[in-house]
């Protein structure tokens, strides 16, 4: 047991909760940018200081809690959403030394936990009493349950060529092509998929103001909505950091630049993500609750399965290029 | 004599874990709050599973039981009659029958447990990897990997069929 064991978790999670902060940030900026505006400006410098006044605000917040909520439900939903979002990080290798637990069955692992959510945010839904937020805890599980299967799917093609579910492993093999490439419609299966489990934007229907009030968190205010909140953008991290595992190669090199360090190879790809996430809620309206089950159901998975045949065929016609 | 070592450890606050959901799941009223110890109670057996170095099983449990199942019934529950309480009835002896019941359950498996020869050597858990799972599972088992396979696309055909004719009366 060295200092560092208890250290990097604790590093981690200030790195985290940077990330979420400048993350909001950005995601504003852009979006005031994309739409002919300038996007919060006010408090601090280039209103580098607007995040931290938003959740001090939710801090200092009177907390409120419904008459005729399930109190005890109400108050762990909140914790049941975030502990998993923060123990996905866990398995995710940002580079060849920088990984906190490498487990064998890494992409499982994560895909797995972050199931875990769903019952959190159905629990808030269902313990504040509230039809809106019961309704908008359905959809969001609906959807949520729906878009697990294609993204697992499409993952599936990425195994294959990797030949092992280890994180590290496939990032290894990842040394002469990226599977953005071989894999490109897993990449399109799998980045869809993702902003579903997400509910971003063109998918954000559990929190469509204009017909569910708010969704799920209608009933939360104070740190436990902030905390909802959290969850939401530590998930963003992390399917941004997997995004980048699995199909972007992790911590390798483009066109030989060595010198580079790997670790800032892996902030590069991961941050292109993150901009292409904020880039599509800027562009695309949002789709309709047929359409979304549509979408899942009939376009991604059969694609997905496809995608799972095609990878078997070429691994066995192309051996050794593939 | 048990030795205290870390994983002595991780298997007994586990274990108080998954007992102790179980208590709760028997004890609560409430059905929502029933389902959620059950799930507390399954996601601590998934920890057990990773102290007996089976990190497949462990991440499958969590996926399937956990996540899935739980979700299942709590959808199941909350889209009916999720206000009902179950009502105590006082039956007299009841305890004292239950009492003795379990006692002798216990008393068997103890029994069994104590008497059965255990022969053959345990493996090495450390090599049990997912490719050899994999292995296993499409070479050796794969005529009835594939029976289940079957017995579950039946199952899926059958509740397509169910579902059609009660929206048709």
């Amino acid at each position: 047991m060295n200092v560092w064991m208890l250290l990097g978790p604790v590093l981690l999670l200030g790195v985290v909760l940077g990330f979420v902060t400048y993350a909001i940030l950005l995601e504003r900026k852009v979006l005031g940018w994309m739409q002919g505006r300038h996007g919060p400006n006010r408090v601090g410098p280039w209103g580098i200081f607007q995040t931290v006044a938003d959740v001090f605000k939710l801090l200092i917040k009177e907390d409120t809690i419904p008459a005729k909520a399930d109190r005890t439900l109400f108050k762990m939903a909140p914790v049941i959403a975030f502990v998993p979002a923060f123990v996905v990080l866990a398995a995710i290798p940002f580079s060849e030394d920088l990984v906190f637990a490498d487990i064998g069955v890494g992409v499982l692992y994560i895909i797995s936990l972050s199931s875990i959510t769903t019952i959190g945010i159905l629990v808030g839904g269902w313990a504040s009493n509230n039809k809106y937020a019961l309704l908008g805890a359905m959809r969001s599980v609906a959807q949520m349950i729906s878009y697990e299967i294609p993204l697992v799917m499409s993952v599936v093609g990425v195994v294959m060529a990797a030949g092992t579910l280890n994180l590290t492993g496939i990032v290894e093999a990842q040394q002469r092509m990226w599977f953005i490439i071989p894999q490109i419609i897993g990449f399109l299966v799998f980045f869809t998929a993702s902003l579903a489990e997400l509910n971003r934007t063109p998918f954000d229907l559990p929190e469509a103001e204009s017909e569910l009030v708010a969704g799920y968190h209608v009933e939360y205010s104070g740190f436990r909505f902030a905390f909802f909140m959290l969850a939401e953008y530590v998930y963003v991290f992390a399917m941004a950091a997997l995004t980048t595992v699995l199909f972007l190669g992790g911590w390798n090199p483009v066109f030989g630049l060595e010198f580079i360090p790997p670790l800032i190879w892996f902030v590069l790809k991961f941050a292109l993500i993150v901009f292409t996430i904020f880039w599509i809620r800027a562009t695309l309206p949002r789709i309709r609750v047929d359409q979304l089950m549509q979408l899942g159901w009939k376009v991604l998975l059969p694609l997905a399965l496809f995608n799972i045949f095609l990878s078997a065929l070429l691994k066995e016609v192309l051996e050794g290029w593939y | 004599m048990i030795e205290m070592s870390g994983e002595f450890i991780a298997f007994f606050v586990l274990a108080v874990c998954a007992i102790g959901g179980a208590v709760f799941m028997l004890n609560f009223t409430r059905v929502v709050h029933m389902v959620l110890s059950l799930a507390f109670t399954l996601l601590s057996i998934a920890g057990i599973y990773v102290l007996l170095n089976a990190e497949f099983l462990a991440v499958a449990q969590v996926l399937i039981y956990t996540g899935s199942v739980s979700i299942l019934m709590l959808f199941g529950i909350m889209l009916t009659r999720h206000r009902d309480q179950e009502e105590t009835v006082v039956r007299p002896w009841h305890g004292f029958f239950s009492f003795i019941g379990v006692g002798a359950l216990f008393g068997i498996l103890v029994h069994t447990i104590y008497n059965t020869p255990f022969e053959e050597s345990t493996a090495s858990v450390k090599e049990f990897t997912v490719s050899r799972l994999g292995e296993i599972v499409f070479k050796q088992y794969v005529i009835p990997f594939e029976a289940l396979s079957i017995l579950l696309l039946v199952a899926l055909v059958g509740a397509v069929i169910l579902a059609r004719k009660e929206s048709k009366t």
